[in-house]
């Protein structure tokens, strides 16, 4: 009962592969218990290699190894001799059989050499021969005298071949210097239970689970190796949107979710669209170089591509700044400063109302790069209206995008040229601070005339890169547009 | 930095007053913390620093670019000091006989008598309040200029404004010495500045006064007038381009500086065929009914409530049953209409508290189709694992002549830097300057970037949205950008062939063309080792580009199948 019930509380044990090949050569062939040396020489398996692997299953308690030391006879050389040509005893013996059982002590000596006073000495000893007179006499038959001396001689092979003999014999041939004592440490192994059995508990470890396990079922003799989970994997190589594009595709989608449209304009822009719709006047300074980009380019004529258009810009032109508006400054060919050019060129196409579009795009300023300056950004423009739309409007909708956005905001008087009234926007950063962050206002009656439209249009327009910036705690603004693929693959991912 | 700048708007660059704290407590009775919540609903933000107030003030308004102003404008918010009275105006007795000045024929002109200068802080003011009106309206003294004299100190009552030779002598303000006016205008920092505005060859304007120059408009005034502490009276000149600029300058001084106490003003006689009697501060009359103002701001406010509320804001108004007559201090040059009265309701108001109101007219949003089509190449490249860059399209025609694109590229006429002073033509030139920051990444640099290029193709200015790829390795081969590129033209549905082509930087032999219906789409190839060397890139470079415009276009064509 008891040996039952110890034999169902018994683990299984795992090996690694080469503990388990070991146990199924010994369990083929039926080794139980041996000597390292006796083992090796029967599993044909090298004894270090032994060594170790049977270390291995001593630690898991399958075998149980003591170290016996163990005294061994080898032969010496004079052994070796002796066992190549006969004790010299034998020798004798057979000498004197064959000369008719005597023989002169000249005779033995002759013929021994310089076995024959050991022979002699010997076969006296064990009462073989009668020296008396100078001469050798045999006094027991050969037979017998070989059957005396055959223990000896076999106790000679038998150091030869297997190490051991007995003990008197080995004191004997030790007394004659024909073998001598080697203490040979030697690991004696026992199975703790016969292999068979040992075979079914013991389980293979194995560091990776494979196709081959899986399709031969192999896997249920598996354990899998544990892992330091503590450590640290390899580096692995990632891919990486960009932040300050993701950046930009939230407030796209923002300005989608609100129910606007998206429209794109050019790059390379018209004066018309970029100032004159925008009732810039032609002689204010914010039109010389100092601020905008111009390009090396033959204008158009605006008259021939716009000519509605034109009218109108002229005639509005010349009522409200009272002088004579110049078609070919508003034909000149520039870098778009404000994607409100977008939202000039749109509304130009009469769209019918409730309007609502945007853009987002970049513009270009004459600055020079610093960390807070780029020669050229993204913006984002805005435009809404309807006939009965109004100033409150515009706000509640800038208050949207902004609580869109996650941002607080803060509404301030300002002042653009197409605008009126008009408004500007302070956002709250996650730090507290307040940001200016975008202009806004109902388009002047002078915008939309010029644009042929006959309802309220509320605009705005923010820059991308400052909201950005703050929103991702980088205080450099040319950080959004580093060349370092390492920073933007290890950029942390804000959710 | 301002919001203003961010917008391109930089003519609007918000000027920036100082206010000496002692001025504006004279005037308000308020420390500066005290003003800054009104001043930032008038629309000026403000911050204390050194013994002044630095407010910005937007250029629409001018009469606020001095204490006076602005007080008078905080008081009235305020509802301590409500409508507009025009100031006493008497005959200051003198006649300014205009002559012909064909670069700058217009001036008008006024005295302010008890004005006063009574500190340094105020001269200060006095003259900080005429450079901001110079620089804005004045459109930096090209249009007007403005000149300030001790009223007391004019020689005698008949003025002349008129040409005369720069070899006449005088003594320039802050000279020891008279000197020719020609001497001023080559030598003097500001004759350098400005005298080329209204100078004529060898002639240029003058006011005389009893055959005295007493000033050299729009450079700078004689030493006879000057201004300091001490002075009682200021006779204001105005000189001009525009008659209508020029008289809505001297309104604004006029109105400023009649504000002090005891002060009134002296009118001018101007002797000209456009002429009369200055200055004219008479208010311009806006007839409007509630309900104008009430569509502009979404607001319902009765005529009695708007009544008290633009009285705040300074204007005087007359009810006559729906309608008000509202009349607009001559210092208001800023308000034209509706609208403009309408914004100064709202600010009265206050924008908080307006109660901004959601407008839901439930329509549906859309991006647009080069935007969806963005996307989904980023998601397919990054799960190609190529990483996301992003460049400026400004990039240095030094870059691009190592590319041989350098004669398709848009040139910057005013550049910055010229590092900065070309567009690129092709994302490749963005691709491969960024690769030249990673000779010391982890290999393979596998990047992309999706956006605009600027290119001169036959004369005509085309952009194009692209989609560019590189990678960079040990060894990099055709197949290292082919595969990618197969991909993800198979995964948009494009059914594309690939011929031989060549391009200025890649190696002749191995670069693709990608055609789809006749119309090539994009490139690939492996980068020319010179190209490679002289960007001092050590690794082997194979590139791609794709003309999403184009991809877009086939896309549709498919479609249309």
């Amino acid at each position: 009962m008891l040996r039952v019930l110890v034999s169902l509380i018994v683990s299984e044990i795992v090996v690694s592969e080469g503990e388990y090949r070991l146990l199924r050569l010994m369990a083929e062939k039926g080794f139980s218990r041996g000597s390292l040396g006796d083992a090796s020489r029967l599993l044909g398996v090298d004894r270090s290699s032994l060594a170790s692997l049977f270390m291995l299953l001593r630690d898991k308690g399958v075998v149980r190894v003591q170290e016996e030391v163990r005294i061994l006879c080898s032969l010496t050389d004079r052994g070796l001799y002796a066992l190549s040509r006969g004790l010299p005893e034998e020798v004798l013996v057979d000498y004197l059989s064959s000369k008719g059982g005597t023989a002169s002590v000249a005779e033995v000596a002759g013929a021994l050499g310089d076995y024959a006073s050991i022979a002699l000495g010997q076969a006296r000893k064990k009462g073989l021969i009668e020296i008396m007179g100078g001469s050798v006499r045999l006094v027991r038959d050969p037979l017998v005298a070989r059957g005396i001396i055959r223990p000896l001689r076999d106790a000679l092979e038998a150091c030869y071949k297997l190490g051991s003999m007995e003990p008197d014999l080995f004191r004997e041939l030790k007394e004659r210097g024909l073998t001598e004592e080697v203490k040979e440490r030697e690991l004696v192994v026992e199975l703790v239970e016969d292999p068979a059995s040992l075979l079914e508990r013991v389980r293979v470890e194995a560091s990776r689970l494979t196709s081959r396990m899986l399709k031969d079922g192999s896997w249920r003799m598996y354990r899998f190796r544990a892992y330091n989970v503590d450590a640290e994997p390899p580096r692995v190589q990632a891919a990486r949107l960009h932040f300050l594009q993701e950046f930009i595709e939230v407030v796209r989608d923002v300005m989608k979710e609100l129910g606007f449209k998206e429209v794109r304009g050019p790059i390379v822009e018209l004066e018309l669209f970029n100032f004159d719709m925008l009732f810039q006047a032609q002689d204010h300074p914010a039109r010389e170089i100092h601020d905008s980009l111009w390009v090396k380019a033959e204008p158009p004529d605006v008259v021939k591509l716009y000519g509605d258009l034109v009218e109108r810009v002229a005639r509005v032109h010349e009522a409200g700044w009272r002088y004579k508006w110049n078609p070919a400054i508003a034909s000149k060919l520039m870098l778009r400063s404000q994607t409100t050019a977008v939202s000039a060129r749109t509304l130009t196409l009469k769209p019918r109302p409730p309007i609502r579009f945007f853009t987002l795009g970049r513009v270009y300023r004459h600055d020079v790069v610093d960390a807070s300056h780029l020669p050229e950004f993204h913006q984002l423009d805005g435009i809404e209206g309807d006939y009965s739309y109004s100033f409150r409007n515009l706000l509640g909708t800038l208050r949207e995008i902004c609580g869109r956005l996650g941002l607080e905001v803060k509404f301030k008087p300002g002042y653009f040229p197409f605008t009126e009234p008009s408004v500007e926007g302070y956002v709250r950063l996650p730090n507290g601070r307040w940001l200016e962050l975008f202009g806004a206002g109902l388009l002047r009656p002078e915008v939309l005339e010029m644009a042929g439209v006959d309802y309220p249009v509320g605009a705005w327009g923010f820059g991308i890169e400052r909201l950005a910036a703050a929103y991702y705690g980088i205080s450099d603004i040319r950080v959004l547009y580093t060349g370092d693929v390492e920073y933007i693959r290890g950029f942390r991912v804000k959710v | 930095m301002s919001t203003l700048e961010d917008l391109g708007l930089r003519c609007s660059v918000v000027p920036v007053l100082r206010f000496r704290v002692e001025r504006l407590y004279e005037l308000l009775k308020r420390e500066p913390r005290e003003l800054s919540d009104i001043l930032f609903r008038l629309k000026c933000e403000s911050e204390e620093s050194e013994g002044y107030l630095e407010v910005e003030v937007n250029a629409d308004r001018p009469d606020m670019f001095m204490g006076e102003g602005l007080a008078r404008a905080v008081k009235g918010i305020l509802g301590a000091e409500v409508g507009w009275l025009k100031p006493k105006v008497v005959d200051s007795g003198f006649k300014l006989i205009v002559e012909d000045v064909p670069t700058r024929p217009y001036i008008v002109a006024a005295v302010v008598y008890n004005v006063n200068i009574d500190s340094n802080y105020y001269l200060e003011e006095l003259i900080q309040f005429q450079e901001k009106l110079h620089e804005g309206l004045g459109r930096r003294r090209r249009k007007a200029a403005i000149g300030l004299h001790d009223a007391d100190k004019i020689p005698g009552r008949t003025l002349r404004y008129a040409m005369a030779p720069v070899d006449v002598v005088f003594k320039p303000l802050g000279y020891t010495n008279p000197v020719e006016a020609r001497e001023v205008l080559e030598r003097d920092v500001k004759g350098v500045e400005y005298g080329w505005i209204a100078r004529l060859g060898d002639l240029h304007p003058f006011i005389f006064s009893d055959d005295e120059i007493i000033t050299m408009p729009p450079v700078l005034n004689s030493d006879i007038t000057r201004l300091e502490v001490g002075t009682r009276s200021i006779f204001i000149d105005v000189t001009s381009t525009d008659l209508q600029v020029a008289e809505a300058v001297l309104n604004i001084l006029v109105s400023n500086l009649a504000e002090r106490p005891g002060a009134y003003v002296g009118a001018v006689d101007v002797i000209a065929p456009w002429g009369g009697v200055y200055p004219r501060l008479e208010p311009k009359t806006i007839k409007l009914m509630s309900g104008d103002v009430n569509r502009v701001l979404g607001t319902s406010l009765n005529v009695i409530e708007l009544e008290g509320i633009l009285k705040r804001m300074r204007y005087n108004v007359r009810v006559e049953g729906e309608t008000l007559e509202v009349e607009v201090p001559p210092y208001r040059v800023d308000v034209e209409g509706v609208v403009d009265v309408a914004e100064d309701v709202a600010i009265a108001i206050g924008y908080e508290e307006l109660n901004p109101t959601l407008w839901q007219p439930g329509m549906r949003g859309g991006y647009h189709e080069l935007s969806r089509l963005s996307r989904s190449v980023r998601l397919i490249l990054v799960g190609l694992g190529f990483t996301e860059v992003m460049r400026l399209t400004l990039t240095s025609p030094q870059l691009l002549e190592v590319l041989g694109l350098r004669e398709e590229a848009l040139e910057v006429l005013n550049p910055v830097q010229v590092e900065y002073s070309v567009l690129r033509p092709a994302m490749v030139a963005s691709l491969l300057n960024l690769l030249t920051e990673n000779r010391h990444s982890p290999k393979p640099v596998k990047v992309f970037e999706i956006g605009p290029i600027v290119a001169k193709v036959g004369g005509e200015i085309v952009e194009d949205e692209r989609v560019g790829l590189a990678v960079m390795d040990d060894e990099v081969s055709y197949e290292d950008i082919q595969a990618p590129v197969y991909y993800m033209l198979k995964a948009l549905g494009v059914n594309f062939a690939v011929k031989p082509s060549v391009t200025p930087y890649t190696i002749n032999g191995r670069t693709g063309e990608i055609v789809v219906g006749g119309v090539k789409l994009g490139i690939l190839g492996e980068v020319r080792p010179e190209v490679l060397e002289r960007l001092k890139l050590e690794y082997p470079v194979a590139v791609a580009e794709i003309s999403l415009g184009k991809l877009l276009e086939s896309l549709k064509e498919l479609g249309r199948e």
